[in-house]
């Protein structure tokens, strides 16, 4: 009798479970609302990332840019942002999201993060009134950011161009330095790199621990390649990895060191 | 006869268990979701955030991607909603200018443009 009754039970407690997970995964299944957006699929948080880094490009607000990716809880170290960019670029994305991606990185890589308050999607408030339909508003005004960015219409040309012989360097590398006009570091600028068989770009900025004007490319002993920055002048051809040697007597291919120089506008 | 009570209080100790499982041993973890479940603040930073992207890139079909992952609806019922959000939450002025010139921009556009997700 008491076997029966404890059996009852327990098919109870079968069917009730049974009862609870149709209902909760067949009838009436979890909707994702009000979610944030740390929870996003690794895409979308790639899209939010580069989105965050677009925004960034148009605004030259660093705090709110920290804030936002403190929202999305990613580390968005320069190395990660530069990942990203190489991805993104490489899958046909908008160029423009390979440069702010850069130039993000270039600036977190310079200023390293503060101790964070926690974030707030809306940091910033007064009273407002204004309404979709309205005619066209001004621009926004452009907040000041001390990372300097190329001034279109002033191509930069090439200040030096020197053989490397370095047994440190990981690879033979053609290695980049683009500055402004007063020597500084400009990130974002596009180099496309061409050889016989292929051609490749990439963006001064993303390794921010070198300076961020600073970008490179790693050779193929016996290839010639020829570099232009996509702002600059006429492109540099002849690049060939030259044979170097170490202390030792032993043969290493060499690099090469590009400056390019933003000329002062008069 | 008693078949009944005891099959009544094992299927409500059985919801209970499920729902204690469920709501507090092992809650509802939100992963994976997509921009178009986002809170409705976080939302509207997103969208905000596009439309400060849209002022540097001027890339209105850029833009209407990237508002495609909110959902279904068209572009602009995106933007005119985040803009009723940012007044309601009273986002600076710069902030509303943005998203309104977004908006006043995707209006323009015809309804029908298709949209290439990439």
């Amino acid at each position: 009798m008491n076997r029966a009754r404890t059996l009852l039970t327990l098919l109870g407690v079968i069917l009730g479970l049974a009862g609870g997970l149709v209902y909760s995964w067949i009838l009436n299944p979890v909707e994702y609302t009000d979610t944030a957006p740390a929870s996003l699929r690794q895409d979308f948080k790639e899209d939010y990332l580069s989105l965050i880094a677009s925004a960034y490009m148009a605004t030259g607000d660093l705090n709110r840019t920290r804030a936002r990716l403190a929202l999305l809880g990613v580390s968005a170290s320069p190395e990660e942002l530069s990942r990203l960019a190489q991805s993104r670029l490489a899958a046909g994305r908008p160029e423009s999201e390979a440069r702010a991606l850069a130039q993000l990185a270039a600036v977190l890589g310079e200023r390293p993060a503060p101790p964070m308050q926690s974030p707030s999607p809306s940091p910033e408030r007064s009273t407002s009134s204004v309404s979709p339909t309205a005619t066209v508003s001004p621009s926004p005004t452009i907040r000041p950011t001390s990372i300097p960015s190329p001034t279109p219409g002033a191509p930069f040309a090439l200040l030096e161009q020197d053989p490397l012989c370095d047994p440190n360097l990981p690879a033979s590398l053609i290695q980049v330095f683009v500055q402004d006009a007063a020597g500084e570091g400009v990130p974002g600028v596009q180099i496309l790199v061409v050889w016989d068989n292929g051609q490749d770009r990439f963006y001064t900025g993303l390794k921010p621990e070198l300076g961020v004007g600073y970008a490179d490319f790693a050779m193929e002993q016996g290839t010639t390649y020829s570099l232009q920055l996509m702002e600059g002048e006429s492109p540099v051809t002849g690049i060939v990895a030259e044979e170097c040697v170490n202390d030792t007597g032993e043969a290493y291919p060499g690099s090469w060191l590009l400056i390019f120089q933003q000329p002062e506008v008069p | 006869m008693r078949t009944t009570p005891r099959l009544l209080f094992g299927l409500v100790l059985g919801l209970i268990i499920g729902l204690l499982f469920g709501w507090i041993i092992r809650p509802v973890e939100y992963v994976d979701t997509a921009p178009a479940s986002l809170r409705e603040d976080y939302r509207a930073e997103f969208i905000l955030m596009i439309a400060e992207a849209y002022t540097q890139e001027e890339d209105l079909e850029l833009a209407r991607v990237r508002l495609a992952s909110l959902g279904s609806q068209p572009p602009i019922n995106f933007v005119i909603a985040a803009i009723d959000f940012a007044v309601e939450a009273s986002f600076n002025q710069n902030d509303l200018q943005t998203m309104n010139r977004l908006a006043v921009d995707l209006r323009s556009m015809p309804a029908s443009a298709e949209i290439d997700i990439p």
